[in-house]
């Protein structure tokens, strides 16, 4: 009989690692953002851009196997209220993610990256 | 003789009834994400949480987590063979602009998301759910 090598569970090397995610996601929002108004002919073409940025910038991390969902919300700053919150269903061994906030006078910006194992 | 004709005729039977209950199991499982019926649960539990109340900033937390996990419960209860990813962003309506935007590296043919947005008199709600199929 042949050994198991289909692995269920991944490698240390190969975990979701969020610390390092989060720098990369802070390191996208401080250069696409810095100095900017919010404007909102611009504001949706800057969220998408970011949130590709961001899972192209993950993607590079090569976590094997990991499946990538990015989300970026950007708001104006007018001081209003604004909550966010997530939760997910998910093995809780393997699955991670990251988040980071960034705020200017004008706007604010709020990503996070999720990383499922795909068994 | 007889013998052999009876036992081969009941594992054809066996093995007939295991081809039944693996076709309804595929019919169940349609292998892609359904976009309405996510809608439809995530609409219903908003409207349960903060269907009729004005923005508050103090009960803002609660109302937020109860959205997100309710929704997730539904989700779940549905016995689909999906990880699943729910996020919920409430703010208050005075005027100001608010965008969200995601990018996905999935399979996706198998994988979906859908966002459901709410509003009533005083606040917005956007609710995105993320669906991360585990079979192959």
């Amino acid at each position: 009989m042949g050994e198991n090598s289909y692995s269920i569970r991944p490698a240390f090397q190969h975990r979701f690692k969020p610390a390092i995610v989060k720098a990369k996601i802070n390191a996208v929002l401080k250069e696409e953002l810095t100095n900017k108004f919010y404007d909102p002919e611009e504001v949706p073409v800057l969220t998408r851009k970011i949130a590709e940025t961001i899972k192209t910038q993950v993607k590079e991390c090569a976590f094997e196997r990991y499946k990538l969902v990015v989300q970026v919300v950007i708001g104006e700053q007018r001081g209003e209220g604004v909550k966010m919150a997530a939760r997910c269903f998910w093995d809780a061994d393997t699955d991670n993610f990251a988040q980071a906030v960034y705020m200017n006078d004008s706007l604010f910006c709020v990503a996070a990256a999720f990383g499922c194992y795909h068994y | 003789g007889p013998g052999r004709a009876g036992s081969g005729g009941a594992a054809g039977r066996r093995a007939a009834a295991a081809a039944a209950a693996m076709e309804d199991f595929q019919a169940a499982d349609e292998g892609a994400f359904n976009v309405d019926e996510t809608n439809n649960i995530v609409k219903e539990c908003i409207d349960n949480v903060i269907g009729g109340v004005d923005y508050n900033h103090s009960k803002i937390n609660q109302w937020i987590a109860a959205v997100v996990e309710q929704s997730l419960m539904h989700l779940v209860k549905m016995g689909k063979p999906y990880k699943y990813i729910v996020t919920c962003a409430v703010m208050q309506k005075s005027g100001a602009g608010l965008h969200t935007a995601s990018s996905c590296y999935w399979d996706s043919s198998t994988d979906g998301s859908c966002t459901v947005r709410w509003e009533s008199r005083t606040m917005y709600c956007v609710v995105s759910v993320f669906a991360v199929s585990i079979m192959l």
